[in-house]
């Protein structure tokens, strides 16, 4: 368990006989940006505070830069980035005052100043007490407490949480750069659509267990097709009426479906009525979130 | 290692100032007022004599008696207060908060997190009771030419330094019960039961022979709070006792935070177990 930023094998965690996470193998390859994906209470938290060891596994194993979590965790977190989803500051200290207190606890601190460039960035006044702070300026804080140590790794928990657009896409500068100059990053987030402009793979985590892990484009591009064609003839109502294909729409000139298996039996109905045109429409990953959770109704099959 | 201990030193300024400005008031006071009170204390013999006094440990018959059953008797029961708030909230508290998550999320061992609070707070507790030994014992030179006594200002001072080890116990067992307990209000209350038993249990043995056999399980039996105090000073094995069950109490901190899931908030023996239907249901 040595080639991976992060790997976790049969990872669990109970709280009392309540699950937070359940048999999670994860790996995430050095310099890649990792989105983790789930609902709330899933065990994305849970997970990372596990990486943190902030809370102890049940039982499985998790490794950060080749260490163990535990039994290494101070040379590993010495290397990482955190910013938990429930931050929580010291209100009485200016941010200012903040940042270098926590950069001078870390150890591998060879760029002192680094932080105020991030704070310049994002636009933050570092002068005002912590609690004279809108929640998006101290989430803001958070931001900076995460990267201005220039870590190896960084596993941000819904780094967007509260701020506003302009600032999200700013955040998200902050991921490609760290990306760039080789950082690998692991975060969570409820933003689909920031995870698929960041992200290489996601891993989708259901009720405390890994339901996917895959590339994003493999994950919007394999799942299920949306696809729109216009046909010489009008196919009749019963058209395409198959397992797994569902017509999302009709009118005189074509018909759009959404398949999900069968595609070669689709496109030989659909040559059959001639085919005039064919456009394929893209899948958000929000789109393949809400498939695997049901929208909600208690998950559904891909 | 030192950096923390210096960031929490910083954070315990104010506490220190204001706790140590709060309590010189009350010895102040009462080492001031005792030159008037001496006149009057003539006539009030059977009065101060009550069993009321007798039970919390109270004499009045010279200056000694007067500072002994005062001061010394009720400085370290307001730094207790003191240690219970700051012992309770500098792990608990903090993880309460959530701030604690930031700091066990830093490259340091969580041993060298506990062992520096606990260094903080024992600090602080020593800077309180010393900044309140200092006011007291000017006050006590400004009056000491209009009383009957042969303290010097030395043994004030360290009348009340000789309370440091108390103030410690109370100070780590909290910060053991931080540890231990799910919230901060836990162990608050666990640790405030601490302290108000000691007090009471121990001048309440005092009074009743029947108790005598479980006084030495009351923190305050090991402080001397009467005029023995400036004669042979604080009895060797007393101190002993208090060190060693605030090193005993510090280890434990050690132990139950090493295992402890910061943010869970759970008793030690609510820890996690997988179910036999574990994923069944998932």
């Amino acid at each position: 368990m040595t080639d991976y930023m992060i790997e976790t094998k049969g990872l669990s965690v109970y709280y009392g006989r309540h699950r937070g996470i359940l048999d999670v193998d994860l790996r995430v390859e050095k310099g890649e940006v990792f989105g983790f994906l789930g609902p709330n209470g899933s065990g994305k938290t849970t997970t990372q505070r596990v990486l943190m060891d902030i809370i102890r596994p049940t039982a499985g194993e998790a490794m950060m830069l080749g260490k163990d979590c535990q039994k290494e965790g101070v040379a590993a977190r010495d290397r990482v980035g955190y910013l938990p989803g429930e931050l929580s500051l010291y209100n009485d200290m200016r941010a200012s005052q903040f940042f270098t207190m926590y950069h001078s606890l870390q150890r591998n601190n060879n760029d002192p100043k680094y932080w105020q460039t991030l704070a310049d960035r994002l636009d933050l006044d570092t002068r005002r007490r912590i609690r004279e702070y809108s929640r998006g300026n101290k989430q803001k804080v958070g931001v900076v407490m995460a990267f201005m140590n220039k870590p190896e790794l960084l596993i941000l928990d819904e780094p967007t949480t509260g701020l506003d657009p302009l600032v999200q896409q700013t955040v998200m500068e902050l991921v490609r750069e760290a990306n760039q100059v080789g950082a690998t990053v692991f975060f969570s987030s409820h933003i689909l659509s920031e995870v698929q402009a960041v992200c290489d793979r996601v891993g989708i985590i259901r009720e405390g267990q890994m339901v996917a892990t895959e590339r994003v484009e493999d994950m919007t591009r394999q799942h299920f097709k949306r696809v729109r064609f216009n046909f010489a003839t009008t196919p009749p109502d019963e058209a395409f009426t198959l397992d797994g294909v569902t017509v999302l729409a009709r009118d005189d000139s074509g018909i759009t479906l959404e398949i999900r298996e069968n595609l070669g039996v689709v496109m030989e109905m659909a040559v059959s009525y001639g085919i005039n045109d064919i456009e394929t429409i893209p899948v958000t990953l929000e789109e393949i979130f809400l498939a695997y959770y049901g929208k909600g109704n208690g998950g559904g099959n891909v | 290692m030192f950096r923390l201990l210096l960031q929490e030193l910083r954070s315990r300024r104010n506490a220190i100032i204001g706790w140590a400005i709060g309590l010189t008031l009350l010895p102040a006071i009462y080492v001031g007022i005792y030159p008037q009170f001496a006149e009057d204390l003539a006539g009030m013999g059977a009065i101060l004599e009550m069993d009321i006094y007798k039970a919390m440990g109270m004499s009045f018959g010279t200056f000694e008696d007067w500072l002994a059953s005062t001061v010394i008797n009720i400085v370290p029961i307001l730094v207790a207060i003191y240690a219970v708030l700051d012992g309770t909230g500098t792990l608990a508290g903090e993880e309460d908060s959530g701030k604690l998550e930031l700091v066990v999320a830093l490259p340091i061992p969580r041993w060298q997190i506990v062992t520096v609070k606990a260094i903080a707070l024992n600090i602080a507790l020593f800077l309180i009771l010393l900044l309140v030994a200092i006011s007291t014992t000017i006050v006590f030179i400004a009056i000491e030419s209009d009383v009957e006594t042969t303290l010097v200002a030395t043994d004030v001072l360290w009348g009340l330094l000789y309370t440091w080890p108390i103030a410690m116990a109370f100070g780590m067992v909290s910060l053991f019960l931080g540890t231990f307990a799910p919230s901060r209000r836990n162990a608050a209350l666990i640790a405030t039961v601490v302290v108000v038993v000691s007090y009471f249990g121990t001048n309440l043995a005092s009074q009743v022979s029947a108790l005598e056999s479980i006084k030495p399980l009351f923190l305050f039996n090991y402080l001397d709070a009467t005029a023995s105090l400036w004669v042979d000073g604080p009895q060797t094995s007393d101190v002993l006792i208090l060190l060693g069950l605030s090193l005993v109490a510090f280890l434990l901190a050690l132990v139950f935070f090493q295992r402890r899931d910061i943010t869970v908030g759970a008793w030690p023996w609510q820890r996690g177990r997988i179910p036999a239907d574990a994923g069944k249901t998932a």
